[in-house]
């Protein structure tokens, strides 16, 4: 028979082929914020955020082969941003505040960026009213010490105090919430 | 307990500026968590600034490619940028190795444009019907347990094609008043050469792979992998 109707080597076993990045470019585009959403969640502040997401990027990309798959790229970035925020909690406070964890979710969805919304509504519901009300118009609105206290009808030195016992209850509530 | 240095980070956290290094005991460490956990909660409030992103990808630029920015980057050197090529860097190169195990080989270019040829990695030539058995117009069909298929015969030399539905793997039958290999699930339906005729699918399924097929001492054999269903 024909050279055609013989049996070549097989060929190299790889992953699937049509759902890779062009460019690290695009790997920065499709994945800096959720990236960024990510550490954002497990440090609080947007100064750590940023830094943290730059680590995470500056670390990453030069190794990273293209061909792997979107998914494949993703993982790596995840686990890229554990291994940087768990650096940043050493360094900083020298114990692990928050972590980025093993979950089956995609890292781009919501459930694998944060959970932090859900956890908090939970806590805030097992919290007296005026403790409450303190850490919403304080934490989640943003407002100053002076405009909470205001918000609540009580003097600055009483906000004060309200705002620390509220956080105090709310880390032992929050304990207790933990998966 | 270290009160003031729990206080001042929780103050710097609302105010939005860099939190300040100290050593927590654990209820402070739970109570900074709970305060990071509030701060992130903010409905919108961790969308990263387009500057920010900006200002990274010329950076990220700069480490790809060697160019430097257009602009000078107006960014102070901070300690985490120094120590970037260090700690990360190692721990992501670590990272980086296990992922690559998973991906071997070179670029996506050579996959396979169409269903093509079926190849086996291992496989051997076996008998799916004697030559006689397969006249001109007759689609012969075989099973070897790990393929099937229909053979038949174009200008004299046996042709092959797989068996099995390429939307979802149902498997054909040959309708011999249409000429052509019917699937039942979908009412889609092949010619016997493998090219697709019908469909009722939004996008057309493959053709039917080809089996690699030979004729020998009077029997036409089809190049098959080798299974645990039929043992060498």
């Amino acid at each position: 028979m024909t050279a055609r109707n013989e049996p070549i080597g097989p060929r190299p076993l790889r992953a699937v082929p049509n759902d890779g990045y062009a460019d690290w470019e695009a790997v920065y585009q499709d994945n800096a914020t959720w990236v960024y959403r990510t550490l954002f969640a497990r440090v609080g502040n947007q100064a750590d955020a940023e830094d943290l997401t730059a680590e995470v990027f500056l670390a990453a990309l030069r190794p990273l082969r293209l061909t792997a798959s979107v998914a494949e790229v993703r993982a790596y970035l995840r686990a890229t941003a554990r291994t940087v925020l768990a650096a940043h909690w050493r360094e900083t406070l020298g114990r692990e505040i928050t972590s980025i964890e093993d979950i089956e979710q995609p890292p781009e969805s919501e459930e694998a960026i944060s959970t932090a919304p859900q956890r908090v509504a939970q806590v805030l519901d097992r919290l007296p009213d005026n403790y409450r009300r303190i850490l919403e118009v304080r934490f989640l609105e943003g407002n100053s010490i002076k405009e909470s206290a205001a918000e609540l009808g009580i003097s600055v030195a009483n906000a004060k105090v309200l705002q620390h016992r509220a956080l105090r209850l709310a880390a032992q509530v929050n304990d207790g919430v933990q998966p | 307990m270290n009160a003031r240095g729990l206080r001042k980070y929780i103050d710097d956290l609302l105010r939005g500026r860099r939190p300040k290094q100290f050593q927590p005991d654990d209820f402070e460490a739970a109570q900074i968590r709970t305060a990071i956990e509030l701060r992130a909660a903010r409905p919108g409030g961790d969308a990263p600034r387009q500057e920010f992103l900006n200002d990274l990808h010329a950076r990220l630029a700069e480490q790809m490619t060697g160019t430097p920015p257009e602009a000078v980057s107006r960014l102070n050197t901070t300690r985490r940028q120094v120590i970037v090529g260090t700690s990360a860097a190692a721990a992501a190169a670590v990272t980086a190795v296990s992922v690559d195990r998973l991906v071997v080989g070179g670029q996506a270019a050579d996959a396979p444009a169409a269903s093509g040829q079926l190849t086996p990695n291992d496989g051997r030539w076996m008998r799916v019907a004697a030559s006689s058995e397969v006249a001109d117009g007759v689609m012969h069909p075989f099973d070897l347990g790990s393929i099937n298929g229909f053979v038949r015969r174009v200008n004299g030399k046996p042709e092959a094609v797989s068996g099995v539905c390429t939307h979802q793997g149902c498997r054909l039958w040959f309708d011999a008043t249409d000429d052509r290999l019917q699937c039942p699930c979908h009412s889609t339906s092949f010619a016997p050469s493998g090219q697709v005729l019908t469909h009722q699918l939004p996008i057309a399924p493959k053709p039917l792979p080809k089996l690699m097929v030979r004729e020998v001492d009077g029997a036409i054999e089809v190049f098959a992998p080798t299974s645990p269903i039929a043992p060498a």
